[in-house]
């Protein structure tokens, strides 16, 4: 039976040979950039400086991590920054597909699509430059001589937004918006594009205006969308560090510092030759916590699109 | 059979002659060696043997009849001191190749991401021969067996006794490392002087320069009242994660020093944790509060602070001497502004940090300067030292290309007029020694290639410095010369590889917070010992102590 089984395995693959040929150099690329680099994993349960042979410590640099105070403020960081970031900008691109879904000027709405889509494909670095200059607290801010001029600030009292704890955040999220709000609407915006027009005449037909519409017909129907877009970003919110990174500096680190830039901080600000050891283990909690949220995501995703997981 | 024996005859000769081919161009025959390195010439700009000092021609042309073996090719890394691809580094790699007889490969990272680089590049295992360090890392690869140790090579070279010749020996003395040395730095250290714009002095009235705290803090407020500006003085950073930490705000620094020190007793110390820097930070916070210091000198890179300089939005920077006197001089005549700078000496209280206990005295930090290492993977170190660590040095043609670039890409002697139609046109007769327009930003000449002839630790045969450096370059020299105290190495321990990322990426914060006025001084330092900070510092001094 076993034997017969085995065969029949067998007849398949020379069936499809062809597939199993073609599936092969990703197989490869696969093991190769995928799967090999886990094995420095292991470096998490080492001393090791990359220069001489590690030296096994079991769990003690895990043990240190759970120590520091860094270590812990840039995990919550981690968390709080990226889920709030996410919850913000799917729901401006919501708000802005729908409003776009209801300009009835096609070039217009095309203008206006492309100019928010653009900040999408500007670097981090430059828009980094670019919010230094607009939340300077000096008068060549354009912000604070705004609120001074309108008489909010006096001219004595600006505020350094991305250099202040309690308005770095907000500023952060403020700038997320700008930039990926218009590159998430295009998922919505083609939803709302497959949305049966029949139901927004059966709509008028009944007596609905706008907002009605809106209410009963183009939110439901956008709610899956919604679900499925929050669920798969949400496995991803562990990966935050160009954004976090070009933004902060060292007035904020308190709640700008995420576990990635803890790393790096690690790695490259002692002077001296970092614990890779060290950092390893760090990026092993990381991705182990990652790995967590897209099995718990994946579980969401299951009961939300009727038994379709994320992998 | 004749054919036979023609034939072999002709095939012994054939290969008799490629044998002789070979020996030829065997590097490790010095009198071969010699014949190249000592017959170039380099234009007028080159050395003339004949007139150079009996020292400096036998080291620049000669090799000593001993087993080193010249290297045929070498990898080197390097930061961008060394000339950048558009600033002409081909034409200098090619001219140092004829010099030398090595080929050379370069890798060359990105000047502000070098250390980053360098890191991956040693975790990598695939090591450069030759690589440039500053202080600390040198300090650190070193004790990791990454360096080969270079003292006994210096110790029995010609070079020793050039630098000896030239007072220079000693700031290669001060690297050593318990008795190791790890690598070869190719000038003094230099470091910052305080520039202040004369025209702003003019306009608030001021006659004479501070001479003590008090005098330069009433010069920042009436600066930034006479002139109305946001903020008089900035810098990249409160302070900085690299040694020597506090060199851009020397005068609210003063005596602190935020890291490890060795005492006059001779144990180690944290100066973080010490009074004199409390007291810094509540100078800092104070500027910031009276809108003085630019509170973005938290966010800021030099480039930034440089470019509001240039464009009159600081009056007082506080930035390195020598060369940089004539490039700010020249970046802020460029934008229409008067270039006149006074050089500030150091104020009374500004006793470099710890560093003035060395000697009693006290004044801006001698950085240590920059070193050439060579790496334990080098194959042929003593080689490397000798033909091309040594060479740079030698006080004749390759110590000339290392200083001044190469003919015709960097430097002339042509008759030319430079920035013609301009008002800074500049004509210089034939046979006059000149530097070229900067390749990668025109408008402005060299000044220097990698070693700044004023920094020199070696004489150079027919040095044209004297026409090539501005007189605001030397005196701004000069002054921190006079002015200066040695910085020293501190050693690498385990327990700093550990902790000291962690360590000093809380000290920029709690010094950065305090100078913004979000947090006190108490609070910081209570945060310091809460967060276990405090702890981890005695942990390195612990490990200092023990060694």
């Amino acid at each position: 039976m076993k034997e017969k089984k085995k065969n029949n395995t067998m007849a398949k693959i020379y069936k499809y040979r062809g597939f199993y040929l073609m599936f092969l150099p990703v197989f490869v690329f696969a093991i190769i950039f995928f799967y090999a680099p886990m094995l420095g994993i292991r470096y998490a349960f080492t001393d090791y400086n990359g220069i001489k042979e590690p030296t096994f410590t079991g769990i003690q640099n895990f043990l240190r991590m759970f120590s520091m105070h860094n270590f812990w403020s840039a995990f919550w960081n981690t968390i709080q920054i990226s889920i709030i970031k996410l919850l913000l900008t799917t729901a401006f691109a919501v708000i802005v597909s729908i409003l776009l879904n209801e300009i009835a000027n096609l070039l217009f709405k095309k203008v206006v699509q492309t100019i928010i889509y653009l900040p999408h494909f500007m670097s981090w670095v430059v828009t980094a430059s670019i919010f230094s200059l607009i939340l300077s607290p000096s008068s060549s801010g354009l912000v604070n001589t705004f609120l001074v001029n309108i008489g909010v600030l006096d001219a004595n009292s600006t505020i350094y937004f991305l250099g202040t704890s309690k308005w770095w955040r907000p500023a952060y999220y403020i700038i997320n918006i700008w930039k990926e709000t218009g590159w998430q609407t295009v998922i919505f915006m083609a939803t709302l594009a497959g949305i049966n027009t029949d139901l927004y005449e059966a709509a008028a037909i009944d007596g609905a205006g706008r907002w009605a519409k809106m209410r009963y017909i183009t939110f439901p129907q956008l709610r899956n969308t919604i679900l499925t877009v929050i669920i798969l970003n949400l496995a991803k919110v562990m990966n935050l560090f160009e954004s976090a990174f070009v933004l902060q500096n060292n007035a904020v680190l308190d709640v700008a510092n995420v576990l990635e830039t803890y790393i790096y901080y690690q790695s490259f600000n002692s002077g001296s030759i970092p614990n890779y050891g060290y950092t390893t283990a760090v990026g092993l909690f990381k991705s182990l916590v990652g790995c967590v949220l897209v099995l718990v995501c994946n579980h969401w995703s299951k009961k939300v699109r009727e038994g379709r997981g994320i992998v | 059979m004749s054919k036979k024996v023609v034939s072999l005859l002709l095939t012994a000769t054939m290969v008799a002659t490629l044998a002789g081919c070979g020996g030829g161009g065997d590097s490790s025959d010095p009198a071969a060696d010699s014949g190249t390195e000592g017959g170039s010439s380099a234009g007028a700009g080159s050395t003339d043997e004949s007139n150079a000092d009996e020292s400096t021609a036998d080291a620049g042309t000669e090799t000593p009849a001993d087993d080193v073996e010249k290297p045929e090719e070498i990898t080197i890394m390097v930061d961008g001191t060394v000339f950048t691809e558009e600033n002409g580094r081909d034409q200098f790699m090619a001219k140092l190749e004829e010099l030398t007889g090595i080929k050379i490969n370069v890798i060359q990272p990105d000047h502000d991401a070098y250390y980053d680089v360098v890191g991956q590049q040693i975790a990598g295992g695939d090591w450069p021969d030759v690589l440039i360090l500053a202080s600390t890392q040198m300090s650190s690869y070193g004790s990791e067996g990454v360096l080969w140790d270079m003292a006994d090579a210096w110790n029995n070279s010609e070079l020793k006794k050039r630098q000896e010749a030239n007072n220079g020996a000693g700031v290669v003395e001060s690297m050593f490392i318990d008795g190791h040395l790890y690598g070869m730095p190719a000038t003094h250290g230099n470091g910052c002087v305080t520039y202040v714009k004369q025209k702003w002095l003019d306009d608030a009235g001021i006659t004479s320069l501070p001479t003590n705290f008090d005098e330069y803090y009433d010069m920042l407020l009436k600066l930034k009242e006479a002139e109305g500006v946001d903020y008089v003085v900035a810098a990249s950073g409160f302070l900085n994660a690299e040694a020597p930490y506090i060199n851009y705000f020397p005068e609210f620094y003063q005596d602190a020093w935020p890291s490890f020190y060795q005492k006059e007793d001779g144990t180690w110390a944290d100066g973080f944790a010490e009074d004199s820097m409390k007291e810094a930070m509540r100078r800092l916070a104070q500027g910031v509060a009276d809108g003085v210091v630019d509170p973005e000198s938290n966010s800021y890179a030099t480039s930034d602070v440089r470019n509001k300089f240039y464009d009159d939005s600081l009056g007082v920077f506080t930035y390195w001497a020598g060369t940089w006197a004539t490039n700010i001089k020249n970046n802020c005549e460029n934008n229409g502004l008067d270039g006149t700078m006074a050089v500030m000496p150091p104020i009374a209280e500004v006793t470099a940090g710890v560093q003035g206990q060395h000697d009693g005295n006290g004044g801006y930090i001698d950085r240590v300067s920059p070193a050439w290492c060579i790496t334990t993977q080098c194959e042929n170190p003593e080689g490397v030292f000798k033909y091309f660590i040594e060479a740079m040095q030698d006080g004749a043609d390759t110590q000339f290309l290392w200083t001044y670039g190469v003919e015709g890409t960097h430097w002339s002697t042509a008759a030319e007029t430079l920035y013609a139609d301009t008002e800074n046109a500049k004509t210089y007769a034939e046979g006059e020694f000149h530097m070229l327009d900067n390749l990668e930003t025109p408008g402005s000449q060299y000044t220097k290639a990698h070693i700044d002839p004023m920094l020199a630790l070696t004489a150079l045969a027919n040095d044209p410095r004297e026409t090539t450096v501005a007189p605001e370059a030397l005196a701004a020299q000069e002054l921190f010369n006079a002015n200066s105290v040695g910085a020293f190495v501190v050693p690498s321990t385990d327990a700093m590889n550990q902790n000291n990322g962690d360590l000093m990426t809380e000290k920029q914060s709690l010094v950065t917070k305090v100078a913004l006025g979000q947090m006190t001084v108490e609070e910081a330092y209570e945060e310091y010992e809460s967060q276990g900070y405090a702890q981890m510092s005695q942990e390195i001094v612990d490990s200092l102590n023990a060694q």
